[in-house]
């Protein structure tokens, strides 16, 4: 393929919308991991789930796609947060991290992903189903002449900004996300202040797995909607949150950009073939020159 | 105001208070003593409720809270100011400030504490948009304390609030623990340096392997030979003279 500046314009803006939805999945990952301790394995579910419920609501229900994008994230943090109070709350009780109640999440986490791929199957079957969503309310964009940026593109890059906005407010402007980064940091020292400990973790799970309904409205109309689209988002925000430094927020969405630009720059300029390559092999590089991530602090061992 | 019956608590199956019976009044300064590990941080731990106890009650106000979670104890006004070095070091000097006042909504007399914290320790004031990650260990135990004055306690209680900090930080400190019992607040001061503790309480008691092995009048305690004996040296005419003035 011969080499001009703007495809490669174009490769890259690619490579940054697909980054940040990586990125916002990440988002949750890393939420989890510092609220509750637990890496997350099931998550990827959460963006699968709520990919299908956004579907539903648009072609089913007839719901407009904003709408639609607001509805999923809902209903995905309380399918989240019933999971979290059922099954993952006995575990993180008794401590998690290095504990070996710790290792008995990373298994139950694994479980819950192979059985909500099977709820899922069972309502939604196994076809991948095509999003179809009126997005003409977005302008198409057009760039240097030749390099046309589609509606589903625009609208993730603006629908990110804003939930990154968001996010940003909540955690460093109100009250309750005060109490979020309290309970991050020490629980202990978080019921001291009288903030309802449990609660308070039962949002930072919702607050994710809604990140992670986002990210797969978002992601819908690009590609489509399957029952196993999960497993390989999964390990990409993985990608994202450990380059960006597992546990940093901000880190998790640079994680995400880096991990879309590469592959997309691999993609185009390696082998199409291998795109879904890439992003782990930035992992390795990563892990070998700077294991604690571009933004991630000493690693944070927990007892 | 607080009334401990028969406490027993631990970790596991690993007792350490065993049968801990306590009563502090309203309005009163009371201190708890002892060496490291005769149970005093697992008291204080029973009683914000962050370890459940294994036998016995505790009631506050005259109502029973020994099933009550922390935080609901909080909003009844039982306080406990953390160690210094559990700030949020990753929070400036306001943040973890209002995260003490978490639990209430008068904004006015939120507003009205915290004031009242900047006069009590000026140099929070001067250092509120800052980490307090950045702090001194004197100003981060400063920070502690007005952390707890922000939940507006019934009753406070320090865990020793004068580990690792020079002698004249110490008695600033100590006269504003008093400043804080003068505007009505009960206060429980756990307390290594046992001859400061004296002076500030009206009560002590002194625990040895979870169990209270003596209490009394401070008064009379800061000359009991056995206190004297197994913690004090020296004269205590002075640091007294400093502290109440």
């Amino acid at each position: 393929m011969a080499f001009d500046f703007n495809s490669l314009f174009a490769f890259i803006i690619f490579g940054v919308t697909i980054g940040v939805v990586y990125g916002i999945v990440a988002l949750g990952i890393s939420l989890i991991y510092s609220g509750l301790d637990i890496v997350h394995f099931a998550h990827g579910e959460m963006y699968m789930f709520g990919a299908f419920f956004g579907l539903v609501l648009v072609h089913n229900i007839g719901l407009p796609y904003p709408l639609a994008l607001i509805g999923a994230m809902v209903l995905t943090a309380l399918l989240g947060m019933a999971i979290e109070r059922t099954f993952y709350r006995r575990l993180t009780r008794a401590g998690g991290g290095y504990t070996v109640a710790g290792m008995g999440m990373i298994i139950c986490g694994f479980g819950m992903s192979v059985a909500l791929v099977n709820v899922a199957y069972f309502i939604w079957g196994a076809e991948a189903e095509p999003f179809r969503a009126n997005l003409n309310f977005i302008p198409r964009l057009t760039f240097a002449g030749d390099i046309e940026v589609p509606e589903s593109y625009v609208l993730t890059a603006i629908i990110s900004v804003i939930l990154m906005a968001a996010l940003h407010y909540f955690l460093r402007h109100t009250k309750m996300g005060l109490a979020v980064r309290a309970v991050a940091h020490n629980k202990d020292i978080a019921y001291l202040m009288g903030i309802n400990v449990p609660l308070m973790i039962s949002l930072i799970f919702g607050l994710a797995c809604g990140l992670g309904a986002a990210a797969g409205v978002l992601i819908g109309p690009m590609q489509s909607v399957q029952v196993e689209m999960g497993y390989l988002m999964l390990m990409k925000a993985f990608a994202a949150a450990v380059v960006g430094g597992f546990g940093s927020l901000p880190g998790a969405i640079i994680g995400g950009i880096m991990v879309g630009i590469f592959e997309n720059l691999g993609a185009a300029y390696i082998s199409a073939s291998h795109k879904d390559i890439y992003a782990f092999l930035l992992l390795i590089l990563v892990l070998m020159f700077k294991p604690s991530g571009l933004l991630g602090i000493e690693a944070k061992v927990k007892a | 105001m607080l009334q401990i019956n028969n406490m027993q608590a631990g970790y596991g199956n690993l007792r350490i208070l065993r049968g801990i019976n306590m009563e502090i009044s309203a309005g009163s300064i009371v201190t708890l003593l002892g060496g490291n590990g005769t149970g005093k941080s697992t008291l204080l731990k029973a009683v914000s409720g962050l370890i459940p106890l294994m036998e016995g009650s505790i009631s506050f106000d005259g109502v029973d809270i020994t099933g009550l979670k922390p935080h609901e104890r909080v909003r009844r006004g039982i306080v406990q100011v953390t160690q210094a070095k559990e700030a949020y070091p990753a929070m400036t000097v306001e943040e973890n400030l209002m995260l003490g006042a978490y639990t209430r909504k008068d904004r006015g007399a939120i507003k009205a504490d915290l004031d009242q914290v900047y006069e009590f320790f000026p140099v929070l004031r001067e250092r509120r948009v800052q980490l307090s990650g950045t702090l001194s260990g004197g100003e981060v135990q400063m920070l502690v304390i007005g952390r707890g004055m922000m939940a507006g306690p019934k009753m406070l209680m320090l865990d020793e609030p004068s580990a690792a900090l020079a002698p004249k930080v110490v008695l600033d400190i100590f006269g504003n623990i008093n400043r804080i019992a003068k505007t009505g607040v009960t206060i429980l001061v756990v307390e290594q340096n046992v001859r400061m503790a004296l002076i500030l309480a009206e009560y002590g008691y002194i625990i040895r392997d979870g169990v209270i092995m003596l209490q009394g009048d401070a008064k009379k305690l800061i000359s009991d030979p056995a206190v004297k004996e197994s913690f004090l040296g020296g004269s205590v005419a002075d640091t007294s003279k400093i502290l109440h003035n």
